[in-house]
């Protein structure tokens, strides 16, 4: 007689079973976990890209040097004011690399990101939890302010590999669920959210230079903007390697298909809020996804010509006040009510 | 690397004499020495880098600087025979039983006091004797669901019990890891072995859980409370929550409503219906105990008692491993069971008798001291390694407080084979080789719907040379502990 191992005895098992609601203290802090690990990634990249565009230009006059630096505690939200002396770009980098008073340095970023999932350890998958502790474990040892010394382009590229391992398995060892959808949400708010103060504090400062420019300089300053939003050869796929400002704003906030635009990104945030609402069995749109959904029609009908006529900073700071407000709206809809 | 190996006159786990392994270590001896030193430390090495990046680590509340630390893993295993075993099993079931019998009499009718089997003064003295448990029905008479009991081999290679432990023993998540760990860096010695498997632990504990259930939960919802991340257990609580697929709460979590007990989660209130607390009594509720508590629940301890809620360990069970109530353990189970205890406990004075009291202070240069009040290693006099001072002071404290002290000799604990690595552990030359080092051994035991001993436990090792201090906060390690399926190894 043979016996099968799913026939048990008695009754049968559920089979169909709904996934619970978390926590809303999870949900907090998997939001965070994921910003802060996007958040490092954006600075590692930002240095990295910086350190190179500076080779590149040659010698700047210092004022301009200078401001190019400063272009990253810009784009970070940083008060401008350095702390240490000696050239600016050695400060720039210890101050966005180990400085624990800095909220916004590598160090404190990871810390941050490794605090919070320590807070939801057993509701993030092994692999998760692993990668991001041996990452905290790289930028926190003692060798570690040597190991950056010693090649500090091949330190911060592994930081950015530690964040998209981070993303990867994210996306490979947990279910799609409102977990889940919580850290999609954190990581694109952010990505819109640091793309454009970076366009934003760029474009400024190329235009303000651009007497000073002659096209081979221009050149090097907009592949910087694209590699700092990590585009630059998804645009050379689609416009060759002719570089235009107004085709690189154009692609870096409306690009329907590349994952670094701002559009992309607000429509990754919506459709995660909306799996969230879904998730909990509520049927019409929440208020974070009611603000985010009209910032995704805007951007699916808006004109690159447009939007430069009326000025590119105005529109670049309405897309960052949105993010924030739809920011506030998911925590007080799921975190603090 | 076993050259000079020492058993120095207490009882070795792995010789018989130096140079002759027991039997059942045999195999793994062999193997042991077949190895360099140098190819000892790259699998030390490898099994230390496992455990940082797994996050493995424990909270010290003594160092202000590096407040995470490894606990530090030994990686000789320590190998316990199948008979061995089977005894230590039966003493741990029958322990626990009569314990349980002890907490439901002591809340209830109190038989053994009227009987003057143990003297009242004693319970009512007990800081954690709770009088708001007094006639309160616990789910299925269950109080202590889990217990991690502490042994210890005497010189004459016999266990005898050190401490039950029954309000929220830890330390199991680091036999679970270092079980991992172990087959990782150690496959070869390990597939020498039929070691038993401790893998199905987090599935009984959900069932002990589940057994307790209120009736009206027919799919219950089990949680587990953290105090939080500062927590020095707080790796063990994100554990087993995990190994379980239940959610880990915070106080701040959780609501009081109607006598129910709900947390907060995205979609509004839900009800949980059993909560493994891993919050002292004292924290639990601040309308009922401590008004400080922001760790706990208010109205916990309402829900509780109108049995809306299950709590896992009951509260009150502090009663029962009180280090003054320790001593009438053999009692109980006389009392309760009508049976002769098992398991031997280590003979203890209690210093609330006054003559036990004048015995303890006439030899405070011999034994050791314990407050009843303190655990992990804290609030203990060595009395054959402590000063002139520290025995004054501690005869001062007696004499003020009888009842918060009790004196034991004290125990020789078994040593077994540590390797030194001339970091973590130093051996008496320098030199990297095996040594030595005192042991003891904490089993699980679950109680649910039947009495579950997990076979193996947390060996915790003293790393110093010659201490007797296992506790992880004071220096200890710990080592993987194999239950053979039958007596020999192959």
């Amino acid at each position: 007689m043979s016996v099968s191992i799913f026939e048990g005895a008695g009754h049968a098992p559920a089979v169909n079973i709904e996934p619970r609601p978390m926590l809303s203290r999870d949900a907090d802090s998997m939001f965070w976990m994921s910003r802060y690990v996007e958040r490092s990634e954006h600075v590692a990249r930002l240095l990295r890209v910086h350190t190179l565009l500076l080779t590149d230009v040659g010698d700047l006059t210092p004022v301009l040097e200078y401001r190019m630096w400063l272009t990253i505690l810009t784009t970070m939200r940083l008060p401008s004011d350095l702390p240490g002396d000696g050239p600016i770009g050695a400060r720039i980098a210890r101050y966005m690399t180990f400085d624990p008073g800095n909220p916004s340095s590598i160090l404190s970023c990871i810390a941050k990101a490794r605090e919070n999932a320590r807070a939801i350890r057993e509701s993030i998958s092994s692999e998760l939890w692993e990668s991001l502790n041996t990452l905290y474990w790289t930028v926190n040892d003692e060798s570690a302010a040597a190991r950056y010394e010693e090649a500090p382009d091949t330190w911060l590229y592994n930081i950015m590999n530690g964040s998209m391992l981070f993303q990867g398995l994210n996306n490979q060892t947990m279910g799609h669920d409102q977990r889940w959808n919580f850290t999609q949400v954190a990581k694109f708010l952010e990505r819109i959210d640091v793309t454009a103060r970076m366009m934003d504090t760029r474009f400024e400062l190329l235009t303000a230079m651009a007497m000073q420019l002659d096209q081979p300089i221009l050149n090097i300053h907009l592949m910087g903007v694209l590699r700092s939003a990590c585009s630059l050869e998804a645009y050379r796929r689609l416009h060759s390697a002719e570089l235009d400002a107004t085709r690189v704003a154009q692609f870096l906030l409306f690009q329907r298909d590349y994952p670094r635009s701002v559009r992309f990104c607000v429509d990754q945030a919506r459709d995660a809020i909306e799996g969230i609402r879904v998730s909990n069995g509520a049927r019409s749109p929440s208020v974070p996804e009611r603000i985010l959904g009209r910032l995704s029609s805007e951007l699916e009908y808006a004109d690159i010509n447009d939007v430069l006529a009326h000025g590119l900073t105005p529109y670049l700071q309405k897309i960052q006040e949105t993010v924030n407000e739809a920011s506030i709206a998911l925590q007080k809809a799921y975190f603090l009510y | 690397m076993f050259q000079n190996y020492e058993t120095g006159g207490v009882f070795d786990e792995m010789f018989v004499e130096p140079g002759t392994p027991r039997r059942h270590y045999a195999p793994a001896a062999q193997r042991l020495l077949d190895m360099d030193a140098d190819a000892f430390e790259r699998r030390r090495r490898m099994a230390d880098v496992l455990f940082r990046n797994q996050g493995i680590t424990f909270t010290v509340y003594s160092d202000q600087r590096g407040v995470e630390k490894i606990f530090p893993f030994d990686l000789v295993p320590r190998i316990i025979p199948a008979d061995e075993w089977e005894t230590l099993e039966r003493g741990l079931i029958q322990r626990i039983t009569a314990l349980n019998l002890f907490c439901q009499d002591i809340y209830h009718d109190q038989r053994i006091l009227k009987e003057r089997i143990i003297d009242p003064e004693l319970i009512y003295g007990a800081k954690m004797f709770r009088r708001e448990m007094f006639g309160v029905n616990v789910p299925r008479n269950i109080y202590i669901h889990i217990c991690g009991t502490d042994l210890v081999r005497g010189g004459d290679g016999k266990y005898y019990v050190l401490e039950d432990n029954g309000r929220t023993p830890s330390g199991v998540s680091y036999v679970l890891e270092n079980r991992a760990v172990m087959k990782r860096v150690f496959p070869a010695i390990f597939n020498q072995y039929r070691v038993r498997a401790i893998e199905d632990y987090p599935f009984n504990l959900l069932q002990t859980m589940r057994h307790v259930a209120p009736l009206h939960a027919t799919d219950p919802t089990c949680v587990i409370l953290t105090p939080g991340v500062y927590n020095s257990a707080y790796f063990e609580h994100t554990f087993l929550a995990r190994q379980m697929g239940i959610d880990l709460v915070e106080g701040q979590d959780l609501v009081v409503e109607n006598g129910f007990v709900y947390m907060r989660t995205t979609a509004g209130l839900r009800r949980v219906d059993v909560i493994y607390r891993r919050l002292d009594d004292d924290f639990l509720d601040p309308l009922c105990f401590r008004q400080d508590s922001i760790l706990g629940v208010a109205g916990l301890m309402n829900a509780y008692r109108v049995g809306n809620v299950a709590l896992v360990n009951a509260v009150g069970t502090g009663v029962a491993d009180d280090k003054a109530i320790y001593p009438f353990v053999p009692d109980m189970i006389n009392f309760y069971l009508g049976q002769e205890p098992i398991l031997a406990n280590v003979p203890t004075y209690v210093c609330a008798r006054p003559d036990d009291r004048k015995f303890v202070l006439e030899n405070l240069d011999k034994l050791v001291v314990k407050s009843t009040n303190e655990s992990g290693g804290y609030g203990m006099l060595m009395g054959h390694q402590a000063t002139k001072e520290e025995q004054a002071k501690f005869a001062e404290l007696i004499r003020a407080n009888p009842r918060d002290y009790v004196g034991q000799p004290v125990v020789e604990l078994s040593q077994h084979p540590s390797f030194c690595d001339g970091q973590n552990v130093t051996s008496g030359d320098g030199s990297r080789r095996f040594e030595g080092r005192r042991v003891d051994l904490r089993p699980y035991i679950l109680y649910g719907e039947k009495v579950i001993v997990m076979p193996g436990g947390l060996t915790r090792v003293a790393l110093r040379r010659g201490s007797l201090v296992v506790n992880s906060s004071q220096g200890g390690g710990s080592k993987d502990t194999w239950v053979l399926e039958d007596e020999e190894g192959e």
